[in-house]
């Protein structure tokens, strides 16, 4: 007799993916805040070297030509148009590298260059681009993907 | 850096679509297919667009 309908059957895994490490929220949290503040460095610290190597170069390589091509760092003024509070967002995205850009002045812009609005738009892509690798390396962390 | 209007916008195609396709597919093939597929797309959807636009008179 089959045993598809007894009483007490097996609990299903919580993931469905089977094999997928689950970490505790609060070390996926850090895990995504250390990708926040180093591009890459959440992948590299769950042992995916090359995908995290391969986006620190690619996020880092755009922020450096998007500053090399006179683009301009949006600052934290809450005086200023919302719009610019949206660019705020954006480049603040890349962690520690805006801070570090910041406080050398680098960044501020030169609107008669002619790679000024190309440079700005690499710096807000690239600080975008590392939130979707937050987001990537919080699922990793959760088990919600390999 | 002095970028020509081509050369910004192959640039940033390869580096948005490298990040694309890490961090939306899993194995390495499928990433290259698709981080391929996007550059492409890029390139491809800027050309067409830039060709349309060049009889406008405005």
């Amino acid at each position: 007799m089959s045993n598809a309908y007894s009483p007490n059957p097996a609990p299903e895994p919580e993931n469905k993916i089977v094999g997928l490490r689950q970490l505790n929220l609060g070390l996926a949290l850090a895990i995504s805040f250390s990708g926040f503040i180093i591009p890459g460095l959440g992948h590299i610290l769950m042992g995916r070297w090359i995908r995290g190597a391969m986006l620190a170069l690619a996020i880092g390589l755009m922020f450096l030509i998007g500053l090399s091509m006179q683009g301009e760092l949006y600052v934290s003024d809450l005086s200023q148009t919302p719009l610019r509070l949206f660019g705020f967002f954006a480049d603040v995205g890349v962690g520690l590298m805006y801070w570090l850009a910041e406080h050398a002045r680098l960044g501020t812009g030169n609107m008669s260059a002619r790679t000024y609005d190309y440079g700005t738009t690499y710096l807000w892509v690239c600080g975008l681009l590392n939130y979707l690798a937050i987001m990537d390396a919080f699922d990793i962390a959760r088990g919600r993907k390999p | 850096m002095n970028l020509s209007h081509f050369e910004a916008l192959f640039v940033f195609a390869f580096f948005v679509s490298t990040v694309f396709g890490l961090i939306t597919k899993t194995t390495p093939k499928e990433q290259f297919r698709y981080g391929a597929f996007v550059f492409c797309s890029f390139l491809g959807v800027a050309i067409v667009v830039g060709w349309l636009m060049f009889p406008l008179p405005w």
